[in-house]
């Protein structure tokens, strides 16, 4: 009963195995609560199947089976039921000759109980009365010992013989009974014995009437099951071959359907499979791309950075380097400006000791020198009174040559013009006439007006201004030649005379006192000059230019009454860079109108000359005295610069040899280009003719010398031919072959 | 076929001989029959002879020789083939076995004589055929079954049982027990020796009938008819695990002598300390034997406390209340499963003291007194015995005076016990009462499954009622044995819980 449990519960446990897992609580799991939990919910589970079974289901199931299989089913019960019947029978038949012979046993062991009893009562009874007559005849021997009579003795020995053999005789006769007893037995031994051999026959017979019965039967049944079974295989079979077909082609139906639904998705799925492929492969592409341009922008920028990584360190080494050099160079430099500093204040000592001794030798030199410069002076003054005095001989000479010179020259051009004549008369056929030039009629130097310093300039036209009233006409031709033309001297001297008023502070204060008892014009006279002086005029042009700017500066701002600061007149008018002429000519091409009109306005002033006094206040009214100083400061300004590089190189007086050049050059190219090209002409062409000449000249002579040279041949001819030797040379042909051999 | 080729060439020309020598060997490869390589030696001798003689002679011979169609290469036998058959020729003087190729080993063993000596081939073969061939050989029926399926087992097992069987005490060699011992003891697990017999007195043949025959009469009475001392033999067998016993002479027959069945103290005394020592003995039987209730004690006292024994036969034999009574000690001082006392003579006290044991007992499943006389008292005291009791499955109290008060206690017992499965009460005084007292527990039981009451006095009906339920009852058993999963106790429910963690 008991072993079937256990496997039941195994398989049920394993069935609950296949169940727990989806309950959610495992019994394999780590935590030990939840397999605890898992535990109770199967003995629950186990529990309630059990219930459930108990309850009828097995039956049922039971009942099922039974209906479900019944054909073999029943067949394979009623043999077994038959089978067990049999076999319980058998067994029964079989073992019922134990239970026979058990029951015999038993029979014999009663009976032999009660025999054993009965002999054991006999035995015992035998015994009593053997002993009660063994007891007797013993007391009887007692008896017989008291016996004194042998009759009574032998009587009762008698006696007591047949007691004894009675009790033999009982003996004996209880022990043939028993002995009797044991042969019966014996034989009953034998009796068993072939019993027992004749039952173990039957047993053996029944065994083996069993055997073949049971196996008769038990094939027969197994027939009928064999039987029963095939049947049923057969009906199994057929319905389950119908079931099969039918399942089957259902089967196949939904095979089918699964595959056309399988297709359609293997479809989908390749057209997804595609899309999500080449999307795949294009963001792939993409991101790919990007990345490589992002890992070559990297890449450059990595380069780049190695690059300028790689520069700078380059340049820091570089640097370093160029650090260290220059440490060292400095280290090098300090070491040698030390050595420097020291020598240098070596040479500074020097130097100061030299400067010190220099000082000294200064001084003395500058003593020397001082008393040598005393003694030049003198000699300079010395030299120049012999320069002095060699300029008028130079004059003299000069002009003693200059005459000698120019005689000679005309002493040759009147040659030339003789040749000339000759040619033209006597060559050319022509008629002749004299050339006349001024130069020819010139005898001398050519001389020169010197230039006039300002304060010449100064004297003459304040002087002018004084006998203006008496020769007004005739200084007014002098005048001209000294002044430019187009400036009036009324215009200078009151221009002079404003610049003389405006301007006193440039006269020193102690010449101020000096002028006072002196003339107006003389007052006048000085004091321009201290101003003049000072502002640097010293000649004729500059006193013009002084005049002229003047001029100009009324000429700008009267008119269009504008105040322009001078600079900007300044630079209007580039001073320094065009001589005065240009500078008037560039101011009348400016103001053209203007020109005119102010010549005009000197015409009238100098026709008349009341109403140029009358003219003269608008005048120096249009010159307000307080731009003069204004004017003087631009003028000075101006001034300044072609002064400086001009003011050294400035001579006394020079002599203008401009125009001797020219003189000489006439007095040279007094034959023209025309007569002398005429000449090289003729001249060409009687070279050629007198070529011509000689050659027909040494023609001649070669003709004479070979005309001489031919009569000598004649004659040596004939002398050769006359003389011996000719005949003595001659060498017969055998000599001649004689003279290889030695 | 050397030979013959030799001797062609000593007297053909050269050329010719090569050419027979070809033409030889073509018709050799050619006819590849079954080839007899002394039938084809055999032959050449005549052509020899002749061939000396003249030059015809030897053409003929050689045409002799090239149509021998049995020759083959096939007929010279593998080296192996001699080595294996030297072998097995030579194997009682050297055995080699083990160093051979499995196929090879087969081929020996295939080969080898059955009668070879044991102490050569007992503890080198292990081959179940051979040991087959052996026990095919000397007995021709062997239950292979009963010895573990296991051939070589057998094998032993009967030959040192009919040694034991056929030693006679001082007149036997017992070196030729103990000079087997060495082969034998790791093989064999039972010895059933249903005869053990007697020193002999008389000049007589060995054998128990011819010895029987002479000294049946004229038998002097000796003290020293002790038998062969087990004890040697028992503790040299390690394995031992069944030891069947019977001191007595087997088919004596007509020529029966009491003292041929004489169980002496001493052999008493050797025996209970032979099965002391051995502790692996799982079953011990001693019937037949004249074993009274001294014997009984003795033995029964050197099983006290045995270690492995489950089995206990002591039926057919002398044993009275006492011996019942030490037996009834025995149960509670062992592992005892199965008792047997059928055919003694216990009586109600003896049957009292085994009832007061088996009342509290774990371990017993049989317990058969058959045989017996315990009567009512003893057969009451042991169904009380049964009201406790929940391992006895199998009882046997079959002639042993019983009636009716015993089957009122029984039916009684029989409604509440759940274990008991086979009852027999045949050859009993039941009774009508007691027969229909026994139908009315037996309604209440379901798991009985035997119920033997024959002879005694039941009425037919009840009789045939309870076979009813008995059939009932095994119906319901075979279902249970077909779906052992449905009828379950929840006390068993809950021990397979404990292998699954």
């Amino acid at each position: 009963m008991n072993p079937p449990g256990p496997l039941g519960v195994l398989e049920e446990k394993e069935e609950e195995h296949l169940s727990t897992p989806i309950l959610g609580p495992s019994i394999h799991s780590d935590n030990p609560q939840e397999r605890i939990h898992a535990r109770r919910l199967r003995i629950a589970a186990r529990l309630e199947a059990r219930r459930r079974e108990a309850l009828g289901e097995y039956l049922d199931g039971k009942k099922e089976s039974e209906e479900d299989q019944s054909k073999s089913y029943k067949q394979k019960e009623e043999s077994r039921l038959k089978l067990a019947k049999l076999l319980l029978c058998g067994t029964e038949l079989v073992t019922n000759i134990q239970v026979a012979t058990d029951i015999r046993e038993i029979h014999r062991r009663v009976e032999e109980q009660e025999l054993k009893r009965q002999r054991l009562e006999k035995l015992e009874n035998e015994v009593k009365t053997s002993q009660d007559k063994f007891d007797e005849i013993t007391a009887k021997w007692e008896e017989g010992k008291q016996k004194r009579i042998p009759q009574d003795l032998w009587d009762m020995l008698n006696t007591q013989q047949m007691h004894c053999a009675g009790l033999i005789e009982d003996k004996n006769k209880l022990i043939s009974e028993l002995q009797q007893e044991l042969k019966i037995k014996d034989d009953q031994y034998v009796k068993d014995l072939k019993k027992q051999s004749d039952d173990i026959c039957l047993l053996l017979e029944r065994m083996e009437e069993q055997v073949k019965h049971v196996m008769k039967t038990f094939r027969q049944e197994l027939n009928y099951i064999e039987k029963a079974f095939e049947v049923e295989r057969r009906d199994l079979l057929t319905s389950n071959k119908k079931k099969w077909e039918q399942a089957l082609q259902a089967h196949n139906t939904k095979e089918l359907e699964y595959l056309m639904n399988r297709i359609k998705k293997v479809e989908d799925y390749e057209k997804q499979l595609n899309r999500q492929r080449i999307w795949d492969w294009e963001e792939y592409n993409m991101i790919k791309i990007k990345l490589e341009q992002d890992v070559q922008v990297l890449e450059q920028q990595l380069q780049q950075m190695k690059a300028t990584y790689q520069l700078n360190q380059e340049k820091l080494e570089y640097n370093f380097q160029v650090l260290k050099k220059r440490d060292e160079e400095s280290t090098v430099i300090k070491s040698q400006q030390k050595r420097k500093i020291n020598r240098l204040h070596d040479t500074l000592n020097n130097l100061r000791s030299k400067y010190a001794k220099q000082i000294k030798q200064f001084q003395e030199e500058n003593q020397s020198l001082t008393s040598d410069y005393k003694r030049l002076v003198t000699q300079f003054k010395e030299l120049q009174k012999s320069m002095r005095h060699f300029a008028l001989i130079d004059d003299k000479q000069f002009r003693e040559i200059w005459l000698m010179n120019e005689e000679e020259a005309k002493d040759l051009i009147s040659r030339a013009f003789g040749v000339d004549r000759i040619i033209h008369t006597h060559h050319l056929g022509l008629p002749w006439t004299a050339p006349d030039f001024w130069f020819l009629r010139n005898v001398g130097p050519i001389s020169q007006q010197p230039r006039k310093s300002a304060t010449q300039i100064l004297e003459e036209v304040l002087m002018q201004a004084e006998e203006e009233e008496t020769e007004e006409a005739a200084s007014e031709a002098e005048s001209y030649l000294d002044l430019p033309k187009q400036i009036s001297p009324k215009t200078t001297r009151k221009i002079l005379m404003l610049l003389c008023d405006e301007s006193g502070f440039l006269i020193e204060s102690k010449l101020l006192s000096l002028l006072l008892p002196l003339e107006k014009n003389e007052c006048y006279l000085l004091k321009l000059d201290a101003i003049f002086s000072a502002l640097g005029i010293e000649s004729e042009d500059d006193l013009y230019k002084l005049v002229n700017f003047f001029l100009k500066y009324r000429v700008y701002h009267s008119p269009s009454s504008q105040v322009i600061h001078p600079y900007a007149f300044l630079q209007l008018n580039p001073w320094h860079l065009s001589p005065p002429q240009e500078q008037t000519s560039l101011l009348s091409a400016l103001e053209p109108g203007k020109q005119p009109d102010l010549e005009g306005q000197k015409e009238e002033s100098l026709v008349e000359g009341e109403p140029e006094e009358k003219e003269a206040p608008p005048s120096s009214r249009l010159i307000h005295p307080n731009d003069v100083l204004k004017i003087l400061e631009a003028f000075v300004m101006g001034l300044k610069k072609p002064r400086d590089s001009w003011a050294p190189v400035r001579l006394k007086y020079v002599r203008d040899n401009s125009k001797d050049s020219e003189y000489w050059e006439a007095l040279a190219t007094v034959i023209p280009d025309t007569t002398q090209n005429l000449w090289d002409a003729l001249y060409t062409a009687l070279e050629k003719y007198h070529l011509i000449l000689t050659q027909r000249a040494k023609l001649l002579i070669e003709n004479n010398s070979l005309e001489q040279q031919n009569t000598e041949l004649q004659m040596l001819l004939q002398k050769y031919l006359d003389s011996k030797i000719n005949s003595e040379l001659q060498v017969p042909p055998t000599r001649v072959f004689r003279a290889p051999t030695k | 076929m050397q030979e013959t080729l030799a001797t062609s060439t000593l007297s053909a020309p050269r050329r010719s001989s090569i050419f027979t020598q070809e033409r030889f060997s073509t018709a050799g490869q050619t006819s590849s029959t079954g080839p007899q390589p002394s039938r084809s030696s055999n032959i050449p001798p005549p052509g020899e002879s002749k061939g000396w003689n003249s030059g015809t002679k030897v053409r003929r011979m050689r045409r002799i020789i090239a149509e021998d169609p049995e020759w083959s290469l096939a007929i010279v036998p593998l080296l192996t083939e001699l080595c294996i058959r030297h072998i097995i020729k030579n194997f009682q003087n050297n055995p080699i076995l083990k160093q051979l190729l499995p196929e090879h080993q087969q081929k020996v063993l295939s080969h080898l004589s059955p009668e070879l000596p044991l102490a050569v081939t007992a503890n080198l073969i292990d081959d179940e055929s051979y040991w087959r061939r052996c026990c095919m050989h000397r007995w021709p029926v062997c239950h292979v079954a009963r010895h573990g399926g296991s051939w070589k087992r057998l094998f032993f097992e009967r030959h040192l049982e009919n040694l034991i069987k056929h030693f006679i005490p001082s007149t036997t060699d017992p070196a030729v027990l103990l000079d087997l011992l060495p082969l034998c003891r790791s093989y064999v697990r039972r010895l059933r020796v249903d005869q053990l017999l007697p020193p002999v007195q008389l000049p007589g043949p060995p054998r128990t009938g011819e010895l029987s025959d002479s000294g049946s009469e004229g038998e002097t009475e000796e003290p020293a008819t002790d038998h062969y001392q087990l004890r040697d033999l028992v503790a040299g067998l390690s394995h031992l695990e069944e030891l069947d016993l019977v001191y007595g002479v087997k088919d004596c027959g007509m020529n029966f002598e009491g003292n041929l069945f004489l169980f002496t103290y001493r052999d008493c005394h050797s025996l209970a300390a032979t099965i002391k020592a051995c502790h692996t003995l799982k079953i011990f039987r001693l019937t037949r034997s004249k074993v009274d209730d001294d014997k009984a004690r003795i033995l029964i006292r050197g099983l006290l406390d045995h270690p492995a024994l489950e089995e206990l036969d002591l039926s057919h034999n002398l044993i009275g209340d006492r011996g019942a009574r030490a037996a009834a000690k025995l149960l509670s001082h062992s592992h005892l499963r199965v008792l047997n006392l059928a055919n003694n003579q216990v009586r109600a006290p003896g049957a009292q003291s085994l009832a007061h044991a088996l009342a509290h007992n774990t371990n017993l499943i049989s317990l058969n007194l058959r045989l017996n006389c315990i009567e009512d008292e003893g057969g009451q005291a042991l169904a009380h015995a049964l009201q406790t009791n929940k391992c006895l499955t199998t009882l046997h109290l079959g002639g042993n005076e019983l009636s009716e008060p015993t089957a009122t206690l029984l039916s009684q017992v029989l409604s509440v016990n759940t274990t008991l499965t086979s009852i027999n009460l045949s050859c009993n005084h039941i009774g009508l009462d007691g027969g229909k007292q026994l139908l009315e527990g037996m309604s209440d039981n379901k798991t009985l499954l035997e119920f033997d009451l024959r002879l005694s006095d039941v009425a037919q009906e009840s009789e045939y009622l309870i076979g009813q339920v008995l059939c009932a009852n095994r119906e319901a058993a075979r279902q249970r044995t077909l779906n052992p999963g449905h009828f379950m106790s929840p006390v068993i429910a809950k021990g397979p819980e404990n292998p699954a963690q």
